[in-house]
């Protein structure tokens, strides 16, 4: 008996998945546990591990398909099992069989009809819903004519009533890759059916008369990562009242104290010592003595959290994730460095677990490998905090009534306050720039 | 076929049946020689004498409390409250009373009285009599509202709401007793809870009560010349309601707008708008169901404002117009 595969959901909030490859070919066979594909949420890349041995018997998707939760996507099953006698009891697969049914219309036309129902946001009266299921059509494909551009009866049958051009699969996809809309195309194929060098044709055309505007203006969708920043950080923007201290540091003794840990440190882990990961610790040892930072607002509750578990804000090719660095105030700096440097890797990599970004108390985002003096980061809920901290620069000051050249490094405290007072605020900066100006404290 | 007002055609209804029914008689203030405030009494007392044609004193709550008592003792009464405002006065006798004497009784107690209401505005008799209160009766089991729109539905409703063995208030239209139509001199009777479709169209149904029935069917007439085609329902009777009609119609119309007189906020409009929305037809609207009603407001005095409180021809042609985004 053939088991499917389904798109996982990996938190409250995913609704969809992005299968970025297939790790297994049909026909192949797979051990329980072993990875058949990866996925894509929002934030990640995970692989699916096959929950039971068999042959992979049906990918139902490409690679780069976007598929909703709890989806199928594939079947494994024994070898030979047929799979369409499977497919018929689902209801995607009764919508496919009856695509194959007539197949020069599902095929072969502009009308696609994979997804009937998609509960995304379309404007659409009930009879308007109804047309267009009992015609199998994706409202998505119709531009709705009534008020906010609702979809009417009208238009679905506007839509139905107009020809139906032909297009071959290639054809398809060159035009969907190209953002070329079809309509209007002449078709040379038989029966004016639009081949690819209809499209080609097309958009050498397009590329001509409008490679400037192309240039000027690119569009992407506002979604995925993108979205989920966006909404995470204006939540905390408007939601939580910032505050911003800022406080200058004279890093001279952290850089003379990371230029003696750098062979050791290096010795023991292979991995070379960042200011970062001596900042995470002073962080974490300042934030032991003020445990008034280390907290959350969760309803009608302030949470004093009992571990220092410290986000690390890692730029990565697309967005930003937050990894998180765990017990950061129990750990020594050769640790320290090698966690921070694996975690920053698998980020980059998009490899990190919803596990690994879940549960920090308190955020740092460094800004330091830029020309960057300062800044005021916004808080990553459900923090109470986040330091800021910018790049570390040479600089005449006046010690004891000369000048002398120290490292300066300027940091920034935003902090929530609603939950967290000035002076509190303030008196743990404090402490911060008094250990990090003396880091032998960090050894107390 | 002879013409007749609907103020007649009640009138003749009733002394139709009182001559049949000798348990069917009538009650109000200034009914007898008088012949009531509107005068559609007119002539009866000569005919039926004054034990069938009673003058009360001006108490609606006597009014209604002895046809109600007369009604369980076996009689027929037809009571008339000179303006349907002042049916709160009434209000314990019909509510609690009148509605529930049967249920209560395990049906061997029946009340076979007919409140006749006279209600709605454009007369200039401003606040306190022109009101349109039909959705408060509507809320209560055990009462049947009936509405008529036209002296030949007048006729015929009045005849079955006299035959019903349960209390039926009967709303008429003040501004609709003088408007003429076709009446059979036969006794003739309408069921409760059939609706009329006075006009049939296409594009649009409008479901409309009482004298906007009348400004639907004129708003229909101009809307037609834009080639929007309006079919106008009139339920007739709000309690017991024919939903079929109704729903029928919308699924060959797809778009709906229930046009009533009473305040638009919790009026019976609200009923009919849910019923449909909640019914197998909800699938067939291409188009928010929409409701044209009085604006919250006391009728005014002003015979200018006192329009403007109420929908006329020209709102309901352009909610029309709105309906099919034009």
């Amino acid at each position: 008996m053939a088991t499917e595969v389904v798109m996982p959901k990996l938190g409250a909030t995913m609704e969809e998945g992005t299968i970025v490859s297939w790790l297994v070919q049909v026909g192949e066979t797979v051990e329980e546990g072993d990875p058949i594909a990866e996925i894509q949420t929002d934030k990640i890349v995970l692989e699916i591990e096959a929950e039971t041995t068999g042959v992979l018997l049906k990918t139902l998707y490409d690679a780069g398909t976007v598929v909703k939760v709890h989806e199928n996507i594939a079947y494994l099953g024994e070898e030979n099992e047929r799979v369409e006698d499977l497919e018929k009891q689902t209801p995607t697969a009764s919508l496919q069989s009856a695509e194959a049914q007539r197949p020069g219309l599902a095929e072969e036309s502009t009308i696609q009809s994979r997804q009937l129902e998609t509960g995304s946001k379309i404007r659409r009266t009930p009879a308007a819903r109804k047309l267009a299921e009992d015609n199998q059509l994706d409202l998505r494909m119709i531009t709705g004519s009534g008020p906010l551009g609702r979809i009417q009866k009208m238009d679905v049958e506007n839509y139905l009533a107009r020809p139906r051009q032909k297009i071959t699969p290639l054809a398809k996809k060159v035009a969907d890759d190209q953002g070329i809309d079809i309509h209007g195309v002449t078709g040379t194929g038989t029966r004016g059916k639009i081949v690819k060098d209809d499209i080609v044709s097309i958009s050498s055309i397009k590329t001509d008369e409008t490679q400037q505007i192309v240039q000027a203006e690119k569009r992407v969708p506002f979604k995925g990562m993108r979205k989920v920043i966006a909404d995470r950080i204006s939540s905390s923007a408007y939601t939580a009242p910032h505050v911003t201290l800022l406080s200058e540091i004279d890093m001279t003794k952290c850089v003379a104290l990371r230029k003696d840990l750098l062979p050791v440190i290096e010795k023991e882990e292979g991995l070379r010592v960042s200011f970062n990961d001596i900042l995470m610790k002073a962080t974490a040892f300042a934030l032991k003595q003020h445990p008034g930072l280390n907290i959350s607002l969760e309803g009608n509750e302030i949470v004093y959290h009992s571990n220092i578990h410290i986000g690390m804000a890692v730029a990565v090719s697309d967005g930003l994730v937050v990894p998180v660095l765990r017990d950061v105030d129990q750990k020594g700096l050769a640790v320290i460095t090698r966690e921070a440097k694996t975690i920053g890797k698998q980020a980059r990599d998009g490899k990190l677990s919803p596990d690994d970004m879940q549960g920090s108390t308190f955020t740092i985002s460094n800004l330091g490998m830029y020309a960057v003096d300062g800044f005021t980061p916004i808080i990553n809920a459900p923090n109470a905090a986040i330091l800021g901290v910018g790049r570390i620069q040479e600089k005449p000051v006046i010690v004891n009534g000369e000048v002398a050249v120290r490292s300066m490094m300027n940091v920034s405290l935003s902090f929530d306050h609603r939950i967290i007072d000035g002076a509190p605020a303030a008196a743990f900066l404090t402490d911060l720039k008094d250990t990090l100006e003396n880091p032998f404290k960090l050894m107390i | 076929m002879r013409d007749m007002t609907y103020l007649e055609a009640i009138r003749e209804s009733m002394s139709q049946v009182m001559r049949k029914d000798e348990d069917v008689f009538i009650m109000g203030e200034d009914i007898g020689i008088y012949g009531g405030a509107f005068g559609l009494t007119n002539g009866m007392i000569e005919e039926f004498g004054p034990e069938r044609v009673r003058n009360t004193p001006i108490s609606e709550a006597a009014i209604s409390g002895c046809a109600v008592g007369a009604a369980m003792t076996g009689m027929r009464p037809i009571l008339e409250i000179q303006f349907s405002d002042f049916v709160m006065i009434a209000m314990d006798n019909i509510v609690n009373q009148a509605a529930k004497m049967r249920y209560m009784f395990g049906g061997k107690a029946k009340v076979p009285v007919v409140v006749r209401l006279p209600g709605g505005s454009g007369a200039g008799f401003a606040a306190q009599h022109s009101q349109s209160l039909e959705a408060w009766m509507t809320h209560v089991p055990g009462l049947k509202v009936v509405q008529p729109s036209n002296a030949y539905d007048a006729k015929g409703l009045m005849k079955a709401a006299i035959k019903d063995d349960n209390p039926v208030l009967f709303y008429e239209h003040k501004l609709l007793y003088n408007i003429k139509g076709e009446v059979p001199e036969e006794d003739y009777e309408i069921p409760l809870g059939v609706a009329d479709i006075k006009k049939e169209g296409t594009d649009i149904t409008i479901i409309a009560t009482a004298i906007m029935v009348n400004r639907a069917l004129e708003a229909a007439a101009e809307l037609e010349k834009e080639g929007i085609s309006v079919e106008v329902i009139d339920p007739r009777t709000l309690v017991p309601l024919d939903t079929e009609t109704i729903f029928q119609s919308v699924k060959k119309t797809s778009r709906v707008l229930v046009v009533y007189e009473a305040v638009k906020r919790g009026g019976y409009g609200a009923e009919i708008a849910s019923m449909i929305a909640e019914s197998e037809v909800f699938d067939y609207l291409d188009a928010p169901i929409k409701r044209l009603g009085g604006v919250p407001t006391p009728i005014p005095y002003n015979p200018e404002l006192e329009k403007a409180a109420v929908p006329q021809v020209n709102d309901i042609i352009q909610e029309c117009r709105k309906l099919m985004n034009k």
